[in-house]
């Protein structure tokens, strides 16, 4: 319980730091356009409240969650699968930038890979967890 | 690694739930152990056999 507390504190506290952050930003006008928002300290308000509902909604919710030794050995198995999918996928980045080079920007490109190793590692977690 | 938590759970009258809530674990973690698609560490086979009223692991568990 106390862990729990100290781990809600922990979290709050970056997402105000992120807060923080964008309105420093946005009021010192630094930045351009930015996934989408007016700019990165747009962006970053926005994320900031995203994580202050999504560690709100945590801290209501009274489900009792169990993770076992089993669902541990699964994660690294996971985890080491995901490993092995962001060497590859790199190296198959490299190639295609080579043959061809990727004019995307750097925020828009970063942001749909960690999107895809979050994606990667979820999927092979639960088909790891359901099938082996 | 073949188990007889089935056989135990059946004589006792235990579900897969209950025993899963006597030792901490998922109840999906309890249906891998019964099919022998996972093997337990020490620390679990012990509480696995207390709850299950036996003495030694190797009456439940064996390589």
């Amino acid at each position: 319980m106390k862990k729990n507390k100290k781990q809600f504190v922990w979290r709050y506290g970056f997402a105000l730091i992120v807060i923080l952050s964008g309105l420093l930003l946005t009021y010192f006008n630094i930045g351009n356009e930015f996934l989408g928002f007016s700019s990165v300290g747009t962006w970053l308000l926005y994320v900031g409240f995203l994580m202050i509902a999504i560690v709100t909604l945590q801290t209501l919710s009274n489900k009792k969650r169990i993770i076992d030794e089993r669902m541990e050995y699964i994660a690294s198995k996971s985890g080491r699968i995901t490993f092995l999918v962001i060497i590859l996928t790199s190296f198959a980045i490299m190639i295609i930038d080579g043959i061809k080079p990727i004019t995307i920007s750097y925020s828009y490109f970063m942001s749909y890979f960690i999107c895809g190793i979050v994606l990667v590692y979820l999927i092979s977690y639960k088909i790891l967890l359901r099938y082996s | 690694m073949k188990t007889r938590i089935k056989e135990y759970r059946k004589k006792f009258r235990v579900t897969q739930e209950e025993l899963a809530d006597k030792v901490k674990v998922t109840r999906q973690t309890i249906n891998a152990l019964e099919q022998g698609r996972y093997n337990p560490s020490l620390e679990l086979a012990y509480k696995i056999t207390k709850a299950l009223k036996q003495k030694h692991i190797e009456n439940v568990f064996k390589i």
